[in-house]
């Protein structure tokens, strides 16, 4: 398959910057095809031969994420994302504020183009691999004015409000209703890094609201393999649809066995919001 | 960011510059004049995702816009947004003075293209003091 990369304009920040010379890179060294942002907005027919069958990765400098709002404008598919200042933060590196990148931004260069043909060489393609029907059937746990809904069957949940539903080694995980209801309208997610192994609890994205932040811990331990990029721009859908378009995170299993023994199955999960939304009306 | 003579302020816009020398002499002369003191730095993809903060920054600027090819990414963007574009310099049309001249590549000026994008800087910040 032919690959594209569209990083941000990238001229007035070193995460910026740095993401332009991360494309370049890949452009030069690894023979991807390049696609202006800018250029594509204005004139989308001259790419449609770089993009057509192409999988396209998107670098953002900033959480600003420009490059990625106008792939989702043109309703451009996107395989896979990344965004500089997150990659730096995980790194534990400061770029500084120079438009010339200097020793240290180039080895974060470095270290994401590594990191990306690991994920390349490991088969994850930041592709969502597994069709997931929709719940057909809920429980429900009433209290006050509140309902909330928890699918019937297929799904396990974790004492932390997030789900998990397993189709042979691949799992999605999301938060519950419950979860989402408590924090009230979400305009921030964050999700984790395409690639990433985790254990079981360990965080897979991260949630804002007005009211509140929330940690996504992981039912299930295992490799990450797609994150719901809609999300990023489109945080209402975990509102709207929490155990269908509002998935967070889909993984490669690793020891499910082991991680059931800490899950809840629908009802176990019904009682324990049930007394958490006790704990919370005192 | 410099008032001009209209108590304006100035912005320069380069085109995006990514992957072809003409945008990279744009991108580069931008900076070489906003580090003289020819204005503001802007970048465009925020202008044409709709950065709130960033139409509002134009609206109440005068643009110095630089397009590398002629799309004219930069000018036609900034108008589109609603901004004054007080000059617009196509690099291409820079180059008709300098044919044959060896400009380096997409992602590396060589000497004659570090010239240009000084000629385009100085020419900015000329525009810029005479209009204060």
């Amino acid at each position: 398959m032919k690959r594209a990369v569209m990083p941000c304009n990238g001229l007035d920040k070193a995460y910026g910057v740095l993401a332009r010379e991360l494309a370049l890179r890949l452009m030069e060294t690894e023979g991807m095809h390049l696609i202006c942002p800018v250029l594509l907005n204005n004139s989308p027919v001259r790419y449609d031969k770089d993009l057509a069958d192409a999988s396209l990765l998107v670098v953002d400098g900033c959480p600003t994420r420009c490059a990625s709002k106008l792939a989702q404008k043109l309703g451009i598919a996107v395989a896979g994302k990344m965004l500089v200042s997150e990659q730096a933060k995980t790194a534990g590196v400061d770029v500084g504020e120079s438009l010339r990148p200097g020793p240290v931004g180039m080895q974060l260069v470095d270290a994401m183009q590594a990191e990306l043909a690991a994920q390349a060489q490991a088969g994850v393609d930041g592709q969502p691999a597994v069709d997931f029907d929709p719940p057909t059937r809920f429980l429900t746990v009433t209290y006050d004015k509140f309902v909330f809904k928890i699918p019937a069957e297929g799904y396990l949940f974790n004492e932390n409000d997030c789900w998990v539903r397993v189709v042979g080694n691949r799992a999605r995980v999301g938060v519950s209703d419950f979860a989402q209801q408590s924090m009230t309208d979400i305009t921030y997610f964050e999700p984790t890094r395409i690639g990433a192994v985790v254990e079981q609890f360990d965080e897979v994205g991260s949630l804002e609201s007005g009211k509140s932040m929330m940690d996504v811990l992981s039912p299930v331990s295992g490799r990450v393999t797609a994150v719901n990029t809609e999300l990023v721009d489109s945080p209402e859908l975990i509102n709207e649809d929490p155990y269908g378009r509002g998935w967070i995170a889909e993984m490669e299993l690793r020891d499910f066995e082991s991680d059931k023994a800490l899950l809840l199955d629908a009802a176990s999960y019904s009682r324990t919001i049930e007394g958490k939304a006790a704990q919370a009306q005192h | 960011m410099i008032p001009n003579g209209n108590g304006k302020k100035t912005i320069v816009i380069p085109c995006s510059g990514i992957g072809k020398v003409q945008g990279l002499i744009a991108r580069e002369a931008a900076y070489a004049a906003a580090a003289a003191g020819g204005g503001e730095l802007l970048c465009l993809a925020l202008l044409v995702s709709g950065d709130e903060e960033a139409v509002s920054r134009i609206r109440d600027a005068e643009c110095i816009t630089i397009d590398g090819c002629p799309k004219l990414c930069a000018v036609k963007n900034v108008e589109a947004t609603g901004g004054t574009v007080a000059k617009s310099i196509q690099v291409i049309d820079v180059l008709k003075n300098h044919r044959g001249a060896e400009l380096g590549t997409a992602t590396k000026l060589a000497d004659a293209g570090w010239a240009v994008a000084h000629e385009i800087a100085q020419d900015i910040n000329h525009c810029e003091s005479e209009v204060k």
